[in-house]
């Protein structure tokens, strides 16, 4: 009883900031948190990947890493004096590197498909990362400065959507690697630092491509909303104080616009990784090294041969992965949406 | 009306012409040099020269721009580099088989998308709704190749129900496109009836539904007859909108069954660097998608009386 009490006892009043009510509404669903914990564990696997593949690169040479080594090479046996046949074998307990069988080389599924992750976190963040700088600053512009510069956006964005999508990109991805783009990106070397040693020309074409086509949606949404709070009374005082139009721009109105920002990185995070696939499979994705894609692409053939662990290590990830950012992400458009404020 | 479609009309025309521009400066500055692919390995600098005169690749760009506009304007798009053959040959070829892909995959889409969607908003919040909302996000997170391996698998190799492979002309091409258009409609409804859904419950909390039900008009009549045809604006609105994708959508569909559509035509010419092609594709597809565009916004129009142009 004396519980019943205590809670029926009046709150002291509570203020939260709006970004402590949207975590606090966002908290609410165990769905959606359980999901961004699997996020996090993806997230871990990936930086692990990264680290993994980084200790084993000395300056630049590629060859001798582990996940692209057979089981065989690497002196590791069925039975004593039986070295692991470098052929698809199905998963065993034998090795910790054959849990998840062997592909068609005798290399470990296990290790691939783990290294997959850091590609699809690659792809997906500097993908998303790109389309989501253009479409944000050119809708700030478009919505703050109206005018002529509104138009030009709009008759930027207007143009870039009438294109078809799929053909946009694909089209784009055999440009890249064919023409002058792939030979400046494999000279490049900024401060030293070659971007082409860690960033394969696949991967980069795949982040291009992703970036400089889906940031309409995201362009068109900021430009109507910064429409509406470029009128709003805070934005003209911060104009009376003499602010400059960069500063009004990005510390005032920006963080009122930011929630469609972080749905919509979310949105293209998902495009770009399932697009790794598609590219892959046709040819113009990621070849040097492995990714989800790429063992999709190989199961082609596999499976015929009744081969199914790889696709389905590797099939299983990419739904994972894609389904806990999708439901995080429609979490977090119902906990950003002042509208159901409650 | 008339006054509102002349401005839209006019406004599509930089739009076109946008696009077009776009397409030749890709291909122009970005590309390989396709009259060196033409001419096979190694081929000397001087049958190259040779062959670019030949093919106007070396002609200004303003020059090559003009004829392109010309081109779009009057249909004629010229000769394939690769095939010897008319582009509007190529096209007309592949039409066919394109729609035979996309026309029922579209319809039966449409059609299984809005009922599912009325069922849901009628059932709302109970264990169906939540179940369909959860299946429709886990349908459309898993990738359309791991559905087409799948289906070419089960389907195909394991059951035989059809073939993996191909296609037929004439009655017989129903075997070889129920797969890809089975796979079309699973990848489609799951995005599909999560649009519809949020549209349905939106006008299902609005006020005249409340004054509906408060009049004791059953529940049965307040959604099929209030909220549906309310609902009806903006699911024409989308399914028009999509129609220039029946063209163009049915690309990797193409692809992966070996259909010999447009879709197929197309990935072909890009890897050809045939770019004739691929410029009356990427026009026709564009001129489609604005053509749909400004119908979409007369159907709204129409359908909304609160719409003024």
């Amino acid at each position: 009883m004396s519980s019943t009490t205590l809670e029926q006892a009046p709150r002291p009043f509570v203020v939260r900031s709006p970004r402590q009510e949207a975590w606090r509404r966002f908290r609410q669903s165990r769905l959606a948190m359980a999901f961004l914990g699997l996020f996090g564990v993806f997230l871990l696997m990936a930086i692990t990947a990264q680290v993994l593949e980084l200790t084993q690169i000395h300056d630049g040479d590629r060859r001798g890493l582990l996940y692209d080594t057979s089981l065989a090479k690497q002196g590791i046996e069925v039975a004593p004096g039986v070295p692991w046949p470098e052929e698809a074998t199905p998963p065993s307990t034998t090795h910790w590197q054959a849990w998840l069988g062997t592909d068609s080389h005798g290399k470990s599924v296990l290790l691939r498909v783990f290294h997959g992750t850091k590609i699809a976190f690659v792809v997906g963040t500097f993908g998303a990362l790109l389309s989501v700088l253009i479409g944000m600053t050119l809708g700030l512009m478009a919505g703050y400065f109206g005018r002529w510069v509104d138009e030009a956006v709009v008759y930027v964005y207007t143009t870039v959507a009438s294109i078809p999508y799929l053909l946009l990109i694909l089209a784009l991805a055999f440009l890249i690697r064919q023409g002058g783009i792939a030979k400046a990106y494999a000279e490049l070397t900024i401060l030293g630092f070659q971007p082409e040693a860690y960033m394969s020309l696949g991967l980069f074409t795949i982040v291009l491509v992703i970036g400089l086509t889906s940031w309409v949606t995201l362009c068109r949404l900021v430009r109507a909303e910064v429409k509406k709070v470029r009128e709003l009374d805070y934005v003209q005082a911060a104009r009376a104080l003499g602010f400059g139009d960069v500063r009004i721009m990005f510390k005032h109105v920006l963080p009122n616009v930011f929630h469609l920002v972080i749905i919509n990185f979310s949105l293209t995070f998902v495009t770009a990784i399932k697009s790794e696939v598609i590219l892959t499979f046709l040819g113009v994705g990621v070849d040097k090294e492995p990714s989800w894609g790429q063992m999709i692409s190989a199961a082609k053939s596999e499976l015929m041969k009744g081969i199914w662990w790889p696709i389905l290590a590797s099939g299983s990830m990419l739904f994972l992965l894609t389904l806990a950012v999708n439901y995080v992400g429609d979490a977090l458009r119902d906990a950003l949406d002042p509208k159901l404020k409650r | 009306m008339i006054p509102f479609l002349i401005r839209r009309l006019l406004y599509a025309v930089p739009v076109v012409l946008g696009v077009a521009a776009i397409t030749l400066a890709l291909f122009t500055f970005a590309g390989g040099d396709p009259a060196a692919k033409r001419l096979g390995k190694n081929p000397s600098p001087e049958a190259v020269e040779r062959m670019r005169k030949e093919m106007h690749l070396d002609d200004p760009f303003a020059v090559q721009y003009v004829e392109f506009v010309r081109q779009i304007g009057s249909f004629d798009y010229g000769d394939s580099w690769e095939r010897k053959a008319p582009v509007r040959r190529i096209f007309l070829d592949g039409i066919g088989p394109t729609l035979s892909v996309s026309v029922p995959a579209f319809l039966l889409g449409a059609l299984i998308a809005v009922a599912l969607a009325l069922m849901v908003a009628w059932y709302r919040g109970s264990l169906f709704d939540r179940t369909m909302t959860v299946a429709a996000i886990a349908g459309i997170s898993v990738s359309s190749l791991i559905y087409v391996l799948i289906g070419q698998w089960l389907f195909a190799d394991q059951l035989r129900l059809f073939p993996i492979w191909g296609y037929e002309y004439g009655w017989r091409s129903i075997y070889f496109v129920a797969l890809p258009v089975l796979i079309w409609i699973v990848l489609s409804v799951g995005t599909d009836l999560r649009y519809f859904r949020t549209v349905a419950l939106e006008e299902i909390g609005r006020d005249y539904v409340r004054t509906a039900r408060s009049k004791g008009l059953p529940e049965r009549k307040v959604l099929f007859k209030h909220v549906l045809r309310n609902c009806s604006i903006p699911i024409i609105t989308r399914l028009t909108i999509v129609v220039p994708f029946l063209i163009t959508g049915s690309f990797l569909m193409e692809i992966f069954f070996g259909i010999p559509g447009l879709g197929s035509q197309l990935y072909a010419a890009i890897r050809e660097s045939d770019f004739p092609v691929v410029k009356a594709f990427t026009m026709i597809g564009t001129l489609l998608y604005v053509a749909f565009n400004i119908l979409a916004d007369v159907l709204y129009a129409l359908f909304d009386p609160r719409v003024r142009f």
